[in-house]
């Protein structure tokens, strides 16, 4: 079974680094946030309630977590142009465990993911960012979590509605109103008490919280266990939904 | 008979599509078809678009949950002892599935691999494969830069690759041109040679006869026909040869000479209409009468039975003009 998922890995992570453009265009987004939102946050840095010290410090962990966020959460699509071309039925149909189909899925997009946060961090580094050396390792920990949960969440998707156009549909319906309700692009305490509240269920909340501490080597800041632990119980719970969409509903 | 290599006992499959917010459209794809195939022998399911050959086979081959009846795979049952049916299947689908992005060979490799071979077997096992295709001088590109009769015979190539005792073929030779084509047809002679089951479908009567020792004739998910390839021919009578006389008066005459010679006979005008068995043997011993007879013939056709034929003579309609099953519903 783990030899099987660490072949379907390498073939993928194989066709991945050929068109290597994927990559660096996934990553175009959080570069052009960079470059082009977060100086627009230094000038409320100093607003009251302003979290963190400068713009970057506060803007770049989110950025990382929002790309984990987009990066794993439309994985989906590549899996709807493999049933497309048949390439997943030729899998199917051999002897090998199921799981190894979704491990090796679900590894390849959360690697896409490290290989992707790595290098933002580096991008940010030049802009002021500091880290902590522990703190990154952690988020990177915490990031992989993310990973596995969105992309297990947009494969099945993806088996379910078959159909890239609505899975588009779906899965902006839901990351937006995520992203936006997360404190990664703005302060939560700059919202209206309602959004407050309903920030306060979004685990991604405590994620690009505890993002933030981490980077900054706030180990003991509370959001930590928080994003962790809620974060554990998802991957787990959305991978399990994953692996039975693929045993029952991959026609 | 012993336990046949594969059993399907009326296997059904029906698909509820949904049509975005409106109605339920309810498509009965297979609808109660009945096989047996013993080992060693090449089977082939014929029909026109939409009769359900895909389906049963992905039913056959573990893809699709049958809606009803049963089916075995050399004595396991399709589900539940999928695990054992699958390392005894080979499948190449209609669409047939490689990486695009991935070369020919990292395909086939990937696939030899999940069979259970270990890296070197697989590469040496490829190459064999490859070798005997002729199809090496593309492999390391990727496919999707290959045309549509080498990806084919790519896809033939990932069914072939773990020596399956059960190989499905679905329209193996569909957009292949006669080289391509004959290259197939050899290599399923090659492993019905050595043993192998082969389960095909084909849209060509002629492909059939040349390849396969028994066939079904499904048509909207049933099967209305199953026999050798001669039994179907023989269903329309044989040959069709048709003789072109210079007046109508010869070709009255000619019919003189053949009236007793063969099954069925029509005149029309300066032309004759033979209905003959084995025709190809048949046609100079009649060219030769005629000459005898001093009747010169202008032009001669000699066709075999086309799947049409035999699809018109069971069914009523024509292939041609067989509108997709109930898809209207
Ligand atoms: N997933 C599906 N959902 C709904 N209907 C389906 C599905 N798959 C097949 N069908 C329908 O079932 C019927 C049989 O399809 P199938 O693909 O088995 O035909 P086929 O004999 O292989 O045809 P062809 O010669 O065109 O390949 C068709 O009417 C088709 O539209
Ligand atoms: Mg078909």
């Amino acid at each position: 079974m783990i030899r099987d998922a660490w072949l379907i890995l390498k073939h993928e992570l194989l066709v991945t680094a050929r068109e290597p453009f994927w990559i660096f265009f996934g990553l175009f987004q959080p570069v052009v946030y960079l470059l082009l939102f977060a100086p627009f946050l230094s000038g409320i840095a100093d607003a009251p309630g302003f979290p963190s010290e400068n713009s970057i410090q506060f803007f770049a962990p989110g950025l990382l977590m929002m790309n984990a966020l987009f990066q794993a959460g439309f994985a989906g699509f590549g899996l709807i142009e493999k049933l497309e071309t048949g390439f997943l039925e030729r899998l199917r149909v051999t002897p090998i465990d199921r799981l190894a189909l979704v491990l090796g899925f679900v590894l390849v997009s959360t690697i896409t993911v490290l290989v992707q946060s790595v290098l933002l961090v580096l991008a940010a580094l030049p802009f002021g960012l500091h880290i902590s050396l522990v703190g990154a390792l952690l988020l990177l920990v915490l990031l992989v979590l993310v990973a596995i949960t969105m992309g297990s969440i947009s494969y099945a998707l993806a088996l379910i509605v078959k159909d890239p156009g609505i899975l588009a549909g779906v899965t902006n319906f839901f990351i937006l109103p995520v992203l936006l309700l997360s404190g990664i692009m703005l302060p939560i305490a700059f919202g209206p008490p309602l959004l407050q509240w309903v920030a306060a269920v979004n685990p991604l909340y405590y994620a690009s919280d505890a993002a933030r501490a981490l980077l900054e080597g706030r180990l003991g800041d509370g959001s930590i266990p928080i994003a962790f632990a809620s974060f554990v119980v998802l991957a787990a719970l959305t991978l399990l939904w994953f692996i039975r969409t693929t045993r029952e509903a991959v026609a | 008979m012993a336990e046949p290599i594969l059993l399907a006992e009326q296997l059904r499959k029906t698909f509820i599509a949904k049509k975005g917010m409106g109605p339920k459209a309810v498509v009965e794809a297979v609808r109660g078809v009945d096989l047996r195939v013993g080992a060693g022998e090449v089977f082939g399911l014929l029909g026109p678009n939409g009769a359900g050959k895909t389906t049963t086979m992905r039913m056959l081959c573990t893809l699709l949950p049958p809606s009803g009846g049963s089916g075995r795979i050399a004595g396991f049952d399709l589900i539940r002892d999928q695990a054992e049916v699958r390392k005894r299947i080979g499948y190449v689908s209609q669409k047939g599935g490689m990486e695009r992005v991935a070369t020919g060979r990292e395909n086939l490799l990937l696939q030899a691999q999940l069979y259970g071979m270990s890296r070197r077997q697989a590469v040496e096992r490829v190459n064999v494969i490859l070798a005997r295709l002729k199809i090496g001088e593309f492999a390391d590109r990727k496919t999707n830069t290959y045309s549509g009769g080498q990806r084919r015979i790519f896809d033939l190539a990932s069914g072939i690759i773990h020596s399956p005792p059960l190989l499905f073929l679905d329209e193996p030779t569909t957009g292949l041109d006669p080289q391509s084509r004959s290259r197939v047809w050899e290599e399923v002679g090659r492993l019905h040679g050595e043993g192998a089951t082969i389960f095909l479908t084909t849209h060509y009567l002629e492909e059939a006869d040349a390849l396969c020792d028994r066939v079904a004739i499904v048509d909207r998910g049933q099967v209305v026909a199953h026999g050798t390839p001669a039994e179907l021919k023989r269903l329309v009578g044989g040959d069709t040869i048709a003789l072109g006389f210079a007046s109508a008066d010869h070709a009255a005459r000619a019919r003189n000479v053949l009236l007793h010679s063969v099954k069925e006979l029509v005149i029309d005008e300066r032309a004759l209409r033979l209905t003959v068995e084995q025709g190809d043997e048949r046609l100079p011993i009649i060219l030769a009468a005629l000459n005898a007879a001093q009747l010169p013939v202008l032009t001669v056709a000699l066709s075999r039975p086309t799947l049409d034929q035999v699809f018109l003579k069971l069914t009523g309609r024509s292939l041609t003009a067989a509108e997709p099953a109930e898809d209207a519903a």
